[in-house]
């Protein structure tokens, strides 16, 4: 244990490496400060909503419930759903910054309306967050070739190799310890601030313990290329050199070259092609017979079918038929565009198990539910809840019952499955 | 042979004898040529299929049949934004924004389908084009070969033997300079030939080409003069290595992503969930078209009215309700506008902030010097955004016009079973609409949009180059 100690004061005795420690320390701390207040943003824009919302539908219910069209209610209210963020999100944003969490949908054909985004700036979205899972990434490994990359050279370069390896204790145990040591300074200096935020934040054990253990594999990785360049018995300097070279390629070359590869080897079709075929569909019940509408729909959804037949004036329910025959009509189209996402992404992950930086991000995101499989779950969540909206509309819509301020209360809300998670945190 | 000129040829002389700088040089060009090639393969093809698009939405546009004007207003219409050739340099936020808008009438949607959305993981990583390789990757490469330049010289003693020869402190930095100077040349060639590929294309534009040459010229000059005085004023290669790898993580990697979420915790963006509330809540307070007896339509009823000296609107000699949609689409829009100002003011905020942090970091000055001028930058997506909102407000108006004047208020209110034909206007009235067309920013515009980015990355030269005059003059002096 005295040499432990010893070691430690050896350690801390460089001045290179106390700064070195503190910078990271403080540089954690900055990230997880930034990733907190993000989250908290987010948590407030999502818990503004119901405010916003009472107050629009509000003024709207005020002059539908004169003449009680359930047509015009379904047209003009909008329905808020969100995508609140996991406990982890704060400490990998992932892709919640260029993502819409809050989108509004109208029981209207949902392909022009799911892919809208929210309001953000692209300028700052560019360079990536400034998050946990950044500092993890980009910036902690270069800590361990700070610290690693002298770890032998330098006893060598200063003519107390030999000697150490001679000492009791010495030679390989010596390694060890100091290696031990420094790895654990780094985790410790990552992990503390790390999982107290994680406690501050309601994150549950089980998740804390498998990012901690993710931060020491991905450390050790680190480590242990810094010890095969020491193995080349080369100079300080050309160690450091070495490393760093190894740092560029691993975690900003291959990365950026993989996803030019990515891309091409999976096309996917352009989601505005989407948009584009669903507004023909929508828009081309006008110049056909509105019967032909009525029957396409009726065979999707024959428990309207002994609806009243349509009168030589407008009815909503034709309209939203037809919107919902335009969705219907580019539904391989969406199948195959989500795909081809998929695709992508799974590629992006495999990358994870042969580039550690890779590896790391790919686990953080979805360990904090904020990568695209996570997007893809939200956007599955508001097509069902579009769909409940659509049924409740319809009920009214093909049996002509009136729709009146006591129905908007009737008017299915949209479920969020983190706000229990939040709510069970909480109390 | 002056002194200066063996020092440099001695110098490279070195570098190319150390194996594995030799490698990664040829592995940057190899990257460099890569990022070249696959960034323009990249934003040709998207260039392609954007034009292909936009054209396909035109003649999808053209080729309606007889419709009402109104069903013309939701139909509406599909844009994209077309690509300048200098995003094959630098893509700048190109990735980041929506390309593709849909506009109609009483919306203002949001641009979709940007490339972040549709990419796996990786791409948030960063963007292999040649921009991003000599803005993060040829530093630390002139780092490797140019950390020892000096402190070898001072560390091994050789430094006193080349000053007890007559060679001068300024003549052996020079040297240096020159020697570090002709690598920076070789590593920033193939990037240049990527550009000349590119000014062959037209619509490339000279000025902002040129504006970019010297921005990164600058740039890496200022990195070499960087390595020279870190190199100087610290005795020992290692130290100096430390350093300079510091000094390039935190200004390259660190403070361009710390710099812009500060931003974003100062200024806070109004989402659309709540800027499309208040939209309608200032809507209201106008004017409720939904209200039989609002004041404000009740007055417009009026003042048409009045001008036309009747007394029914079914006497009009126009269709009123395509009147009342031109009031309604003024008065969304200006609201639109009001809101959209909002936030594009809270956003060239935030950009502002973050430019000034460029004052602590060359690379973000570059940043945004390199997108100014490709017209990558925001201010061109904004440039695109509001030629699109006025595309749009023409485009509608127009249709509103056509119903006020060719649809009859008496067909447009009718329920008979021919009313539907009687409504609709002949296809050629959408093929007589003008089509959206970009109105790229002029070379001038570009140029003088990077010149503020030009200038921090010149003051840092310039401050830099004075430190390494006084560095100089104290090399070899005993500390």
């Amino acid at each position: 244990m005295t040499l432990w100690a010893h070691e430690m004061r050896l350690l801390l005795r460089q001045r290179l490496t106390v700064a070195a420690l503190s910078l990271l320390g403080l540089l954690t701390i900055a990230a997880l400060t930034s990733g907190m207040a993000e989250i908290a943003r987010q948590r407030a824009a999502i818990s503004a909503i119901p405010a916003a919302q009472a107050e629009d539908i509000g003024a709207i219910a005020a002059w539908i419930d004169i003449a009680k069209d359930p047509g015009s209610a379904a047209y003009y209210s909008f329905h808020p759903t969100w995508n609140g963020p996991s406990t982890l999100a704060f400490a990998a944003i992932g892709m919640r910054d260029v993502s819409p969490y809050i989108l509004r949908v109208r029981a209207l054909g949902l392909e022009a309306q799911i892919y809208d985004g929210d309001t953000y700036n692209p300028e700052l979205a560019l360079p990536g967050r400034f998050d946990f899972a950044f500092v993890l990434v980009f910036l902690a490994p270069l800590f361990v070739i700070a610290l690693f990359h002298d770890l032998v050279s330098g006893e060598r370069e200063a003519g107390r190799q030999r000697m150490l390896e001679a000492l009791p204790c010495g030679g390989k145990a010596l390694w060890r310890r100091r290696t031990g040591l420094r790895l654990a300074l780094l985790w410790a200096i990552l992990a503390v601030p790390f999982t107290v935020a994680a406690i501050v934040e309601g994150v549950g054990l089980a998740t804390i313990l498998i990012t901690l253990v993710l931060t020491v594999a991905y450390l050790l990785f680190w480590t242990g290329l810094a010890a095969l360049v020491a193995l080349l018995r080369w100079s300080s300097v050309a160690n450091a050199a070495t490393l760093a070279a190894a740092w560029l390629v691993l975690v900003l070359v291959l990365p950026t070259l993989a996803n030019v590869a990515i891309n091409s080897v999976v096309p996917v079709d352009q989601g505005a092609e989407i948009t584009l075929a669903q507004r023909e569909a929508v828009n081309r019940a006008w110049d056909i017979p509105r019967e032909d509408t009525m029957q396409r729909f009726y065979a999707n959804y024959p428990e309207w079918a002994d609806s009243a037949p349509l009168g030589p004036e407008f009815h909503y329910k034709w309209y939203f038929a037809f919107h919902q025959n335009g969705d219907q009509s580019v539904a391989d189209q969406v199948c195959g565009y989500r795909v081809g996402l998929e695709q992508r992404d799974r590629l992006g992950r495999a990358l994870g198990w042969v580039l550690p930086s890779v590896g790391v991000q790919a686990l953080l995101t979805r360990l904090a539910e904020t990568d695209l499989r996570a997007q893809m779950a939200y956007q599955d969540r508001i097509r069902a809840y579009h769909q409940e909206l659509r049924e409740f509309y319809y009920g009214y819509l093909f049996r002509d019952r009136p729709f009146g301020k006591a129905d908007f209360a009737r008017t299915p809300r949209f479920v969020d499955p983190s706000d229990q998670a939040s709510s069970r945190a909480t109390t | 042979m002056s002194a200066t000129r063996l020092i440099a040829r001695d110098e490279l002389r070195l570098m190319t004898r150390n194996r594995v700088a030799v490698i990664a040089f040829v592995l940057l060009l190899l990257l460099t040529m890569v990022a070249v090639l696959s960034s323009r393969a990249h934003q040709q093809g998207i260039a392609d299929l954007r034009a292909r698009h936009g054209r396909a939405a035109d003649m999808a546009f053209d080729a309606q049949p007889d419709r009402h004007p109104h069903r013309v207003v939701h139909y509406g219409h599909f844009i994209f934004r077309p690509l300048g050739p200098l995003a094959a340099f630098d893509p700048g936020v190109d990735a980041f924004t929506g390309n593709s808008m849909f506009l109609e009438g009483h919306r203002q949607n949001t641009a979709n389908f940007g490339d972040v959305q549709q990419s796996s993981l990786l791409v948030r990583f960063g963007q292999l084009t040649p921009a991003f390789v000599l803005q993060v990757v040829v530093p630390l490469l002139l780092i490797f070969l140019g950390y020892g330049a000096l402190a070898r010289e001072t560390e091994h003693g050789t430094l006193r033997l080349l000053m007890l020869q007559g060679v001068s402190q300024g003549q052996l930095v020079r040297g240096k300079l020159a020697a570090l100077g002709i690598v920076a040349g070789f590593a920033g060639l193939p990037a240049m030939i990527g550009f000349v590929l590119i000014a062959g294309q037209p619509g490339a534009l000279a000025l902002p080409m040129l504006v970019i040459v010297a921005g990164y010229a600058a740039y890496l000059i200022l990195w070499i003069v960087l390595i020279l005085l870190v190199s100087a004023r610290v005795g020992r290669s290692r130290e100096a290595l430390l350093a300079l790898v510091a000094l390039w993580a935190v200004t390259v990697v660190l403070l361009p992503r710390a710099a812009p979420d500060l931003a974003n915790a100062a200024v806070p963006l109004t989402n659309r969930f709540q800027t499309d509330v208040s939209i309608a809540r200032d809507l209201r307070a106008m004017g409720d078209s939904h209200n039989p007896d609002d004041p404000h339509f009740a007055a417009f009823k009026q003042s048409v009215l009045d001008r036309y000296g009747a007394t029914r609107i079914e006497d009009l000699p126009v269709n009123y309700k395509g009147l009342v949609g031109i009031e309604g689409e003024r008065m969304t829009t200006q609201l639109f506008d009001r809101y959209a100002d909002i936030s594009y003011a809270a956003q060239e905020r935030q950009n502002a902030l973050v430019d000034s942090a460029g004052i602590l970091s060359p690379a973000i000055a570059l940043r945004s010097m390199s997108m100014a001028a490709a017209g990558t930058d925001f201010a061109g997506h904004r440039r695109f955004l509001e030629q699109a909102e006025a595309y749009r407000y023409a485009l509608v108006q127009r249709l509103n016009r056509l119903q006020a004047e060719t649809v009859s208020y008496a067909d447009d209110t009718a329920v008979d079973p021919g009313a539907d034909r009687r409504k609709r206007i002949a296809t050629s009235n959408w093929q007589a609409m003008p089509d959206f067309a970009f109105v790229a920013p002029t070379g001038t515009t570009l140029a003088a949009s990077a010149l503020p980015g030009l200038f921090v990355i010149l003051a840092w030269l310039a401050g830099a180059t004075l430190l390494l005059a006084y560095a100089t003059r104290r090399l070899g002096a005993r500390r």
